[in-house]
């Protein structure tokens, strides 16, 4: 695994191509720039390793949330939001070959030159452009055409294209207000348009369900849905107002991802492990991957733990003392103490910093996709600092043919 | 692909303040195919006499007249660092928030700003819409794509010091509760806020701490 600079004399080009044809919308978070000056290149026995980990884990995964919405009992143990709770029952006709399964899984490098695996984004993982497009440009950039990459937005289209045959009206869900969801839905709304969908992009309120069939309520643009595409996290869904969401739950038409998605989303998921493999579906991987997980409650007696809440979202409230800015840290182990089930403690493993070939160190996180159960293609960031949160810059992925 | 040489206008290399500059509505003008608008005003600076090194500028007008005015402000001395990140609405549906203006007028903007000499350094003028925050939908069908300004689209409150900045002046009506949220971070560590419609000499504004902050 190597990290290439990009000579600084292209660098402005490549900025400027990233945003206007990579959908790269959000180039800045405060002072960080958030498109690495750098290209990483995984070796072809590293991506082999790591597309063989991923899919057992995405077996794993799978296997286990079929069987936590058939056991509310043990689901009860993730700390799902009560809503959500009271919706397991609506979810008892999930069908998985109808719906489109989507994961993303979080490779870090580690001191002992292993993996590590801190978290799987379950119910709507980002970042697809960058997976998709960026590679691309990043081997024009860099002058190397004998790089390949897999190309999440292709694998999606195949997906899609399973499940809809190139006919039927999608419909992206996500925060119209904030135009970084947006820039993710846009690009795989360019790309379904291209290949003769009807593509509508809406809020989740946008949907109204008749007889458990989505329709889209939007003027002028009233029309039965064929795929629901949501991006519209889980635990803001449910805090809609009035509650139009329960459709979301029981719905019949396809979707991607169906709210089955929330139960790996919460960090709790390693609190059922234990009851999943005394009912035969072994976690062999994931109890291979994952640092120790244990309630915050057990970590106050022990050493090397850090706190994450259970629904945190691209590396924000995870308390790294050498990772948090200002007062951070110590209001973070505030809201811990307060809000006790609404964290896990993790053990802080040490992150394995790469050397670029200009001699700087940076820590990597390597989103690596799944899509119905397949490997799909690489999201990776960059840090100076072992956290990976919304000041790190994307990273596009290479690998050597 | 006009949106991107547009945006170069705006953003030439080496240019300070323009990483902050959102590339979201230079998209739209290729995406919806914008023209250039005719009733483009040349605006006259009123609320300053002459550049102050010390002073950055937040133009927080409605859209076609933040940008008729920070191209006013750009002979001065002032850099135009457009920053409006609102997205457009589904074909056909109603927005909330009108984006064709400020699109239309930021290729308009830039004709007038490529002819205008600018020092690499120039302090920045930011460029707001005021309707962004305009969030009320008449009906369910309509599409919201009203947005707020958060800390993390424009600079830190340190930067704006170590980069010689200690007082910002707000171009609008009031300050909206968007930016009080943000400068009010920035007022702590002290940066000095005025506030100005434009015409009349900018008066100086405290702004009220926020009591409760998300982590």
């Amino acid at each position: 695994m190597k990290l290439i600079r990009i000579p600084e004399d292209k660098y402005y080009d490549y900025r400027i191509n990233a945003m206007f044809d990579c959908y790269k919308w959000d180039p800045q978070f405060y002072d960080s720039n958030t498109l690495a000056k750098y290209v990483l290149v995984l070796t072809r026995e590293e991506n082999e390793r790591i597309v063989k980990i991923t899919e057992n884990l995405d077996i794993e995964t799978r296997l286990a949330e079929e069987y936590l919405n058939k056991n509310i009992k043990i689901a009860e143990k993730l700390s799902l939001p009560k809503e959500i709770i009271k919706q397991i029952p609506n979810m008892q006709n999930y069908d998985k070959y109808k719906n489109i399964r989507l994961m993303r899984y979080d490779f870090h490098p580690s001191i002992d030159n292993n993996w590590v695996v801190t978290e799987v984004n379950s119910d709507v993982p980002g970042g697809f452009a960058e997976s998709s497009l960026l590679p691309d440009l990043a081997r024009k950039t860099i002058n190397s055409p004998n790089l390949k990459y897999n190309s999440f937005g292709e694998r999606m289209v195949e997906a899609i294209n399973n499940k809809l045959n190139k006919k039927g009206t999608i419909m992206l869900i996500h925060c119209t207000c904030f135009s970084d969801d947006r820039q993710v839905m846009q690009f795989i709304g360019d790309r379904l348009q291209k290949e003769g969908y009807k593509v509508i992009y809406g809020a989740a309120d946008h949907i109204e369900f008749k007889d458990r069939q989505a329709y889209c309520i939007l003027d002028n643009n009233q029309h039965k849905i064929d795929l629901i595409f949501r991006f519209t996290p889980l635990e803001w869904l449910i805090k809609m107002r009035p509650k139009t969401w329960y459709g979301y739950f029981n719905t019949t038409t396809k979707s991607c991802n169906h709210p089955i998605g929330i139960y790996a989303q919460s960090k709790r998921f390693p609190f059922v492990w234990d009851d999943l493999e005394d009912a035969g579906i072994s976690m062999k991987t994931w109890r291979s991957m994952l640092p120790e997980t244990i309630e915050v409650k057990d970590a106050s007696k022990r050493e090397g733990f850090i706190y994450k809440p259970v629904y945190g979202r691209v590396g924000e409230k995870i308390a790294i003392q050498e990772a948090c800015r200002g007062d951070e840290y110590k209001k973070i182990l505030q809201d811990v103490k307060k809000h006790q089930k609404q964290y896990i403690a993790q053990k802080n493993f040490n992150s394995k910093p790469i050397k670029s070939d200009d001699g700087m160190e940076y820590h990597i996180c390597l989103g690596s996709y799944t899509i119905e159960g397949n490997h799909s293609g690489y999201y990776a960031r960059i840090s100076p600092y072992p956290r990976i949160d919304s000041y790190a810059a994307d990273l596009p992925v290479l690998i050597e043919n | 692909m006009i949106g991107k040489e547009i945006y170069k206008i705006y953003a030439p290399l080496g240019a300070k303040w323009t990483e902050w500059i959102r590339p979201v509505p230079f998209i739209a003008i290729d995406t919806y195919n914008r023209k250039s608008i005719s009733t483009w005003v040349d605006r006259k600076v009123m609320f300053l006499k002459q550049y102050e090194p010390d002073t950055a500028i937040f133009i927080d007008l409605p859209g076609k007249e933040s940008i008729e005015l920070g191209i006013a402000l750009a002979p001065m001395g002032y850099r135009p660092i457009p920053i409006f990140n609102g997205t457009d609405e589904q074909k056909g549906s109603k927005p909330t928030t009108d984006t064709y203006l400020v699109e239309s007028s930021l290729i308009t903007g830039s004709q007038k700003l490529k002819n205008i000499h600018l020092e690499n350094n120039a302090n920045p003028v930011f460029l707001l819409d005021s309707y962004r925050i305009n969030r009320y939908r008449a009906t369910k069908s309509m599409f919201d794509n009203s947005w707020d300004l958060y800390g993390q689209d424009i600079p830190s409150a340190e930067y704006f010091i170590e980069n010689g900045i200690k007082k910002i002046i707000v171009i609008g009506t009031k300050i909206q509760r968007d930016l009080k949220k943000i400068f009010a971070k920035f007022q702590e560590i002290g940066i000095k806020f005025y506030l100005t419609d434009g015409y009349l000499p900018a008066t100086r504004v405290i702004l009220k701490k926020f009591e409760k902050e998300e982590l």
